[in-house]
């Protein structure tokens, strides 16, 4: 049976292929990329068995695997969302036992390059136990590696579909409850970066860190190798009990909510036959004083539409954790401020979540699908479409990167700072609003219309989010002259920032608009076609 | 310019890969018809129509609106047809009268009228009860009747609607006969794509059935039957399989 659905997948991968040889190429250069840091991690992984190891040596299996958990974790989230290649909904008519299906799917996800990229990575702890230990070490490490694999693959699997039925239900109400847990789910990690950094990072910081790490789910599987080769076979035990118990609690939750996804919830249900008052014009405007055309109306639908859209809502609330999360890592870490250092972290992190805020319009065409051929059908102008969604899109992001830099100079115990920082941030801003422009005509990617948020299809979708990460660089590499003013402008940089920077920004967003807006307007059907879903 | 001609294809050519979807269609729609567009499942009648409205670009071919030219004089022709495509989605996260308003103002029309026509368009297809729901959770034959709507709203001369019956109850499907009539006999132009042989039968003009991305037979409703019925011309042209009676036998 779980051959079976292992054969589904590759047979629905390669018919994913046939006939579309930009997608073999990009499928191979992630293959490449998989091949290439998965041996440099493996590398990495040996460092605390080679003989002479550095002291640090030994904390490395633990930070390392850490890492990598989190990350299977976080990315689906944040970035790549997960390869719904073989739906759950489509397998909810055949007679299949929950434990059969759980365990075919489970099977259809590890067939992957993240997941070979990530048995190659680790395989580098096996390697290194043997190596220091001989074989029985070697093997037991072997069994935590393959473990850590099942544990990340479960854990990402169960993580996206709890998250996406927390995420599915209309109500705002809702949407401030998730954005509260997954800001206080961030609190953890934050809390844990910020004493290890602030202190200053040394062997005898981290050990203990990484003893605790290596008792928990995230760090146990990658541990046992050392434990081996040192002899405790108690522990060895115990990390792994840890472990199994974790997949099994992680699986139990992923089967409990696989069979919302199979029942194909059409999202809460709830029927409001409120009637309908007022005149339609004023009604739809609400309160905005949008102006009664074509673009207004295009702004202040793209508006209804990032809150009632649960993938665009997702994709906000991820954008806010991210954007707290990180400047506030970056700033408050060692090295205090002042110095040109300091300065340089601080406005590289002000770019870089600069330009990933202008990100969230990538694939801003995918979002609509098929709904799109509206606006092909009445003949929208490319300049306007783009302006209107940029307009609609910066509404929500433009208080949230304020509040970002206020936030952040507030840490910093240093409000002078603010000027800068809203130079750099909107410069980024801007730079990487233009970039995601261009991205959203040229890279665009449908979407599976399916109930999940962070699906994408696998292939097309993993390989034009690529692209968006190209995006995201070339604005932050676009926004490096305004850190240059700052960083090497002394103080008539420091009062020229903010100026130059919005004037940059509304350069770069104004260049981006006439020139995606020009091409867009040649390629209304061919990006409708890219954003049908094929089913 | 063909004057009488409201809506022409002239060798309309579209590829997928190897497969030739519409191999070279020509078409005429007269001023003031009433023109059915049959064919069996995959004949390309969709293509076709997609291809004529502007939604997909022809590998080969033009298509004219009232003389204007959908690929080089777009916004010209386009403000002149009303679009309902098939298997296409509306932004459905938006209610009813969003979703009319909306359009209306995308079409650039005025608030004043837009206000008048969204009310009387949605009390005449009976979705005023709907209130707020959002057309997402509507039913199917709601979402045809209000996609028909968001056709119909900037009173355009040529109304190009695939599959308008299909999936809409027996009421709903009357009142859409109804509005249609009434276009075509205030001196509108619609043509559409349907499996419905009898609601053809009742309603058209004109008719043209595909077969293989090909026109196999067209010319006004009488015509094309030559004293069958439509069905018996529609099996006759297409080419069905004739039951023997002994297939299927353990059913």
């Amino acid at each position: 049976m779980a051959l079976t659905f292992a054969r589904l997948k590759l047979r629905v991968l390669r018919n994913g292929f046939r006939g579309r040889p930009g997608k073999i190429v990009l499928f191979v250069v992630g293959l490449l990329a998989a091949l290439f840091y998965g041996i440099l991690t493996a590398l990495f992984f040996l460092i605390p068995y080679v003989p002479n190891a550095p002291d640090w040596g030994a904390v490395v299996p633990a930070f390392g695997g850490a890492v990598l958990v989190l990350g299977w974790i976080l990315m689906p989230l944040v970035w790549f969302g997960v390869d719904e290649t073989l739906e759950p909904g489509r397998f909810a008519l055949l007679p299949l036992p929950r434990p059969v299906l759980l365990r075919g799917l489970l099977i259809a996800a590890l067939l992957g390059v993240p997941a070979f990229g990530t048995l190659l990575a680790t395989s580098g702890l096996a390697i290194g136990a043997g190596v220091g230990g001989g074989p029985l070490p070697a093997v037991t490490a072997a069994v935590g590696v393959v473990l850590g694999l099942l544990l990340c693959v479960v854990a990402s699997r169960a993580v996206t579909s709890g998250f996406a039925r927390a995420l599915r239900a209309r109500r705002t109400r809702d949407m401030a409850a998730v954005l509260l847990a997954v800001l206080a789910a961030s609190l953890g990690p934050l809390q844990f970066l910020l004493t290890s950094g602030a202190q200053q990072v040394g062997m005898q910081r981290l050990a203990p860190i990484a003893d605790v790490l290596g008792w928990t789910p995230l760090a146990a599987p990658y541990v046992v190798g050392l434990d081996a080769v040192q002899g405790r076979w108690a522990a060895v035990a115990a990390r792994l009990a840890i472990t199994v118990v974790t997949i099994l609690l992680l699986a139990w939750w992923w089967s409990s909510s696989l069979e919302s996804a199979m029942a194909g919830t059409s999202g809460g249900g709830e029927v409001r036959t409120r009637t309908v008052t007022g005149a339609p014009v004023a009604r739809f405007f609400g309160r905005a004083r949008l102006p009664r055309t074509p673009y207004g109306a295009m702004v202040q639908r793209e508006r209804r539409y990032w809150v009632r859209d649960v993938r665009r809502r997702a994709s906000l609330i991820t954008f806010t954790v991210i954007g707290v999360f990180l400047p506030v890592v970056m700033n408050l870490g060692p090295g205090a401020a002042g110095n040109v250092v300091a300065q340089s972290v601080n406005g590289g992190s002000m770019v870089l979540v600069g330009a990933l805020a202008g990100l969230g319009i990538a694939n801003q065409f995918g979002y609509d699908g098929t709904a799109y051929a509206t606006h092909v059908v009445v003949g929208v102008s490319g300049r306007v479409e783009l302006r209107a969604r940029a307009v609609a899109y910066s509404w929500y992001i433009v208080p949230l990167l304020l509040a970002l830099a206020v936030l952040n100079a507030v840490l910093r115990g240093d409000l002078l700072l603010l000027p800068v920082m809203f130079g750099t941030l909107f410069a980024a801003y801007g730079t990487g609003l233009a970039c995601a422009m261009h991205a959203s005509v040229w890279a665009a990617y449908a979407l599976p219309e399916n109930q999940n948020p962070f699906a994408i299809n696998t292939g097309t979708g993993v390989a034009k989010s690529f692209l968006a990460m190209g995006a995201w660089f070339a604005g932050m590499v676009l926004a490096v002259p305004i850190v240059l003013l700052v960083v090497l402008g002394g103080s008539v940089g420091a009062v020229l920032a903010l100026p130059v920077g919005l004037a940059y920004a509304a350069g770069a967003i104004w260049l981006g608009l006439i020139t995606a807006g020009d091409i867009l307007d040649h390629r209304q059907p061919e990006l409708l076609a890219t954003i049908t879903p094929r089913t | 310019m063909i004057p009488d001609s409201a809506f022409a294809l002239q060798g309309l050519v579209k590829r997928f890969d190897t497969k030739v979807a519409v191999d070279g269609v020509d078409l005429a729609v007269p001023a003031g018809s009433f023109f059915g567009l049959l064919g069996p499942n995959g004949a390309g009648k969709t293509t076709t129509l997609s291809m004529a409205v502007g939604l997909l670009r022809p590998d080969a071919g033009r298509a004219l609106v009232l003389g204007h030219d959908v690929w080089r004089d777009p916004v010209r022709a386009k403000s002149l047809i009303g679009v309902m495509p098939d298997g296409v989605r509306l932004f459905d996260r938006l209610d009813g009268t969003e979703l009319l308003t909306y359009q209306g103002l995308l079409r650039g029309m005025a608030p004043d009228v837009i206000d008048a026509r969204v009310t009387e368009l949605l009390d005449v297809l009976a979705l005023t009860d709907a209130g707020r729901t959002l057309v997402i959770d509507y039913s199917a034959g709601m979402k045809k009747k209000i996609a028909l709507a968001c056709a119909l709203l900037h009173a355009p001369r040529l109304l190009v609607l695939d599959e308008p019956f299909e999936a809409v109850d027996p009421v709903s499907g009357a009142a859409i006969r109804d509005i249609l009539t009434r276009y075509v006999a205030g001196g509108g132009t619609v043509i559409f794509s349907s499996h419905v042989l009898e609601v053809v039968e009742r309603l058209c003009t004109h008719v043209a059935i595909m077969a293989n991305g090909r026109i196999s037979a067209v010319g006004s409703l009488d015509e094309v039957r030559a004293g069958r019925t439509l069905e018996d011309a529609f099996v006759a042209v297409v080419g069905g399989r004739v039951s023997t009676g002994s297939e299927l036998s353990w059913l």
